[in-house]
C-alpha cells in the first residue's frame, strides 16, 4: 500500500472503531447507519472521478475501504453503490454518467440488479426522454443490493444496462439469514427503463472483486477474534490457544486468509475475478467455522459475533453466484 | 452380519410406523414457552402408547425393547418427521445413570415422571470457567442437615429455561479435580435458583445460565456415593457421546431428505457431496448394528461423537448449497447442526481421547 492508501485505511478503521455499532445498525428500518455512510462518503471510498463530483478514488481505495468494511461487518451502502458507480463510469454513455455519479457521489445509494435478473425488454417509441433508446421492462430481480432501499436503481437484463425510477416499480425487503447485508426484491411490471449503457461482463467481474476485497476484511477479523481469544481462555491451566491442535488450525487459517488477499487484490479480470470469489468465499467460510468451533459454547449465543461471521460467510458465498456456478465457468478456461 | 429383523421386531416396527403416521404433527420450536409445552404434550401422548421410553422395563413405563429395536424405533421415529424430544436429556443421559447408579426408590420416584414428561430434565455440569476441562468445576455442595446446600453457577444448560429439574456435578471435596464431586438431582424451581434464559444463534433461549444460591438438596437426590461423581458422569457421558442421544435413524432421515432435495435440485458439482453424506449415514447406521453386542461406551463412545457430529454438518452444510439460500425447513437443523461438534465435549476433546485412550499415544 501507498502512503495515502495506508493512511485512507487507518481513517476508514478509525472511523469504524469509532462509531460502527452493526447490532444498532440492523435493528434500524432501513439496516445501515447513514451517518456512518455520509462521514465514510466524505473520506473519499466511492470509485468516482473528480470530475463528476468524486473523491477521485479508484477501485484500490474502494478495496481498502470494503476490507475495512468486512472486518467489522459494517452494514454499508458501499458495496453497491461502488459497484453501480463503476457500471456508469465504464459502461454508460456521458449524457446519463455525470447526471447518476455526481448524486452517488453526494451520497444517494446506488445499486445495479445483474446476478439474479430475469427481465423482458420491451422497446418503447413513445418514451419522453428524446435523447435515449428506452424500454419497458418487465419481470423481477432478486437478491438485490440496498435494492428497496436504492434512489439509484440500474437494472441490466445481460444486453443494457437500464436506469429505472423507483416510484416506478415495486419492491420489498428480502430479509436472509445475514441481517447485516440488506438485500430486496424488485418487481418490474410494464415500468419505463431507460437505457443508458451496455452491459458488459467486465462489470460482473469488479462485482466479485469488491465482494471478495470485503470477504478477505471478515476473514482476516474472524481470525483476530479467534486468535485473542484463544490466548485468554484457559481451560486445563493454560490457554487454549498452546493446544497444538488448535495451534496449527489457526496457523492454517492464517495461510488461508493472506492467500485469499493475495487473490482478492490481484483480481482483475474474468478468471482473476472467479478465482477470487471462490477462493475467499471458501477461505472466509472456513475461518469463521473455525472461529464458532474454537470459541466453543459461546459462539453458540445471539451476544457473541460468532454466528454474525458465520452468517455473513454463509451469504457471501451464495452472492453473485456460489462457488459452484465460478467453478463451472472457470472449467471452461481450464479445458484451453 | 445379518441385518434382517425378527419376526417380533418386524411387529414392532409396523404398531410404531402406523401410530406415528396418524399422531405426528408439527409443532412450535421448543426453545419457547408454548413450544416447549406443546413439545411436553408430545411426549406424553407417546408415554401414553408406551412409545417414550421403548427399551426401559415395563414398570417405569417402557417395553423392554432390545437394542436393535430400539434403533429400529428411531428409525421410524426420525423418518415420520417426528418432533424433537424434549425429554431426551433426562431419558438418556439421566436414566441410564439412574439404571447403573440410582437407588430402587430413585428409579421409582423419578423414571415413570420422566417417561411422561411431567418432570423434564436438564443437564448441570458445564459452568463459564469449566467447559472442556469439567473437573476444574467449582459450584459446591455443602452438608447440611439432612442434605446439601448448593452453591454456584452453570452454564449452557439445555432447555434449563423451562425445564423441571436438574442433575448436577457438585465439589463436596476432599480432594482436587475430579475427586471429591458428588452428582446431584435439584429442582430447577427451588428456593435459591435463578435462571437466566440465553439466547442461541437463532435468537430463542435454547440453553440457560442457572445461579445458585443455597439451594437445598435432600440426601436422596445424591446419584451413587458422595464423592464419586465424576465415575458417575463419565457414564452419562458414555451415553451422550455414544449413539443413544444421536441414533443414526436422525441422519439417515436427514440424508433421505438431502436425496430427495438432489432429486429436485440437481447439481453435478454437489453430486459427490450428497452421495458422499448418504453413505456417512449407511456408515453410521452399519457401525452401530455391528456394535450391538456392545454398544459403544466409554473411549469408544468418542469414535460415534466425532462421527455424528461433523455427519450432521456436512449433511446440511451440502443442503444449503444445493438450496443456495438457507431455506426454511433446513435451517433451523444447520444452524444446530454447529453446535454438534461443540456439545456433549468438544470434537478435539473426543480426538484427545480417541488419540491416548484408544491409541495409547503418549500425552
Ligand atoms: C448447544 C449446546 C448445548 C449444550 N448443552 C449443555 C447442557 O445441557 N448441559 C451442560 O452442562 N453443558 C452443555 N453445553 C456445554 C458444552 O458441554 C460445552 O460448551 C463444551 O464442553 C465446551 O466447553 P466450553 O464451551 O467452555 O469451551 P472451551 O472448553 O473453552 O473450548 C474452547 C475451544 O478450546 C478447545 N479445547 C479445550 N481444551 C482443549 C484441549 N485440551 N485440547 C484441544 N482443544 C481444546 C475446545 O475443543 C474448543 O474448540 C452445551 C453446549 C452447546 C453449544
Amino acid at each position: 500500500m501507498t502512503p495515502e492508501q495506508l493512511a485512507l485505511r487507518d481513517a476508514v478503521r478509525g472511523l469504524l472503531d469509532k462509531h460502527s455499532d452493526v447490532r444498532a445498525a440492523i435493528e434500524t428500518p432501513h439496516g445501515y447507519d447513514k451517518d456512518l455512510w455520509a462521514r465514510l462518503t466524505d473520506i473519499g471510498v466511492l470509485p468516482i472521478p473528480e470530475q463528476y463530483g468524486g473523491s477521485g478514488a479508484t477501485f484500490d481505495e474502494t478495496r481498502i475501504a470494503l476490507e475495512e468494511l468486512g472486518r467489522t461487518l459494517t452494514p454499508s451502502p458501499l458495496l453497491a453503490s461502488a459497484i453501480a458507480a463503476h457500471a456508469l463510469l465504464t459502461s454508460t454513455g456521458a449524457e446519463f454518467r455525470g447526471r447518476l455519479l455526481r448524486r452517488i457521489a453526494e451520497g444517494a445509494v446506488a445499486t445495479l440488479a445483474w446476478d439474479s435478473v430475469a427481465v423482458t425488454a420491451t422497446p418503447a417509441i413513445d418514451y419522453p426522454e428524446v435523447n435515449a433508446a428506452s424500454d419497458y421492462l418487465d419481470g423481477a430481480a432478486r437478491y438485490v443490493l440496498d435494492g428497496d432501499l436504492a434512489e439509484i436503481l440500474l437494472v441490466s437484463d445481460g444486453e443494457f444496462l437500464y436506469e429505472v425510477d423507483p416510484a416506478t416499480l415495486s419492491r420489498e425487503h428480502t430479509p436472509t439469514i445475514d441481517q447485516t447485508r440488506r438485500l430486496a426484491t424488485v418487481h418490474l411490471s410494464n415500468a419505463p427503463a431507460l437505457r443508458v449503457g451496455r452491459w458488459s461482463p467486465e462489470i460482473r467481474d469488479f462485482a466479485l472483486a469488491a465482494l471478495s476485497a470485503e470477504q478477505v476484511g471478515a476473514a482476516a477479523r474472524a481470525l483476530e477474534l479467534t486468535v485473542e481469544y484463544t490466548k485468554t481462555r484457559v481451560q486445563f491451566g493454560k490457554p487454549i490457544g498452546s493446544f497444538q491442535a488448535l495451534k496449527h488450525r489457526m496457523a492454517d487459517l492464517h495461510v488461508l486468509v493472506e492467500t485469499a488477499r493475495s487473490a482478492a487484490l490481484a483480481a482483475n479480470d474474468e478468471v482473476s475475478a472467479a478465482v477470487a470469489k471462490v477462493y475467499c468465499s471458501e477461505a472466509f467460510f472456513s475461518v469463521a467455522a473455525e472461529m464458532v468451533q474454537l470459541h466453543g459454547g459461546i459462539a453458540i449465543t445471539w451476544e457473541h459475533d460468532a454466528h454474525l461471521y458465520f452468517k455473513r460467510a454463509h451469504g457471501s458465498r451464495q452472492l453473485f453466484g456460489s462457488p459452484q456456478d465460478h467453478i463451472r465457468r472457470l472449467t471452461r478456461f481450464a479445458h484451453r | 452380519m445379518d441385518l434382517s429383523l425378527d419376526a417380533a421386531t418386524i411387529e414392532f416396527q409396523a404398531e410404531v410406523r402406523s401410530w406415528l403416521a396418524t399422531h405426528v404433527r408439527p409443532l412450535s420450536s421448543m426453545d419457547t414457552p408454548d413450544g416447549f409445552e406443546e413439545h411436553r404434550a408430545w411426549e406424553r401422548q407417546l408415554a401414553s402408547a408406551r412409545l417414550s421410553v421403548v427399551s426401559w422395563p415395563a414398570e417405569f413405563g417402557g417395553r423392554e425393547a432390545s437394542l436393535l429395536q430400539w434403533l429400529v424405533f428411531e428409525e421410524e421415529y426420525h423418518a415420520a418427521g417426528a418432533p424433537g424430544r424434549v425429554s431426551q436429556n433426562g431419558i438418556f443421559l439421566l436414566a441410564p445413570t439412574l439404571f447403573a447408579f440410582g437407588t430402587d426408590e430413585q428409579r421409582a420416584r423419578i423414571l415413570p415422571a420422566m417417561a411422561r414428561a411431567d418432570e423434564v430434565w436438564a443437564q448441570a455440569w458445564s459452568e463459564p470457567e469449566a467447559g472442556s476441562d469439567l473437573a476444574s468445576l467449582r459450584s459446591t455442595a455443602v452438608r447440611c442437615d439432612g442434605g446439601w446446600l448448593l452453591r454456584g453457577q452453570k452454564t449452557w444448560s439445555s432447555r434449563a429455561a423451562f425445564a423441571d429439574r436438574a442433575f448436577g456435578l457438585f465439589r463436596t471435596g476432599p480432594g482436587e479435580r475430579h475427586r471429591g464431586l458428588t452428582y446431584l438431582l435439584f429442582d430447577l424451581r427451588a428456593e435459591g435458583v435463578s435462571v437466566r434464559p440465553i439466547a442461541q444463534l437463532d435468537g430463542e433461549p435454547g440453553f440457560a445460565e442457572i445461579f445458585l444460591d443455597d439451594v437445598f438438596v435432600p440426601d436422596h437426590d445424591v446419584v451413587g456415593a458422595v464423592g464419586d461423581g465424576w465415575r458417575v458422569a463419565m457414564s452419562t457421558a458414555g451415553n451422550e457421546r455414544g449413539l443413544t442421544l444421536r441414533s443414526p435413524g436422525r441422519f439417515l432421515a436427514a440424508a433421505g431428505r438431502l436425496v430427495e432435495l438432489y432429486r429436485k435440485n440437481p447439481d453435478p458439482a454437489l453430486r459427490d457431496r450428497v452421495v458422499d453424506a448418504w453413505i456417512g449415514a449407511q456408515a453410521y447406521r452399519l457401525h452401530t448394528f455391528g456394535a450391538l453386542s456392545s454398544p459403544p461406551s466409554g473411549p469408544a463412545a468418542s469414535v460415534t461423537k466425532v462421527f455424528w457430529s461433523e455427519l450432521d454438518v456436512a449433511l446440511h452444510e451440502t443442503a444449503l448449497d444445493l438450496l443456495g439460500e438457507a431455506a426454511p425447513g433446513w435451517r433451523d437443523g444447520w444452524l444446530f447442526s454447529l453446535a454438534g461438534p461443540i456439545y456433549a465435549g468438544t470434537n478435539e476433546i473426543q480426538r484427545n481421547v480417541i488419540a491416548e485412550r484408544i491409541l495409547g499415544l503418549p500425552r
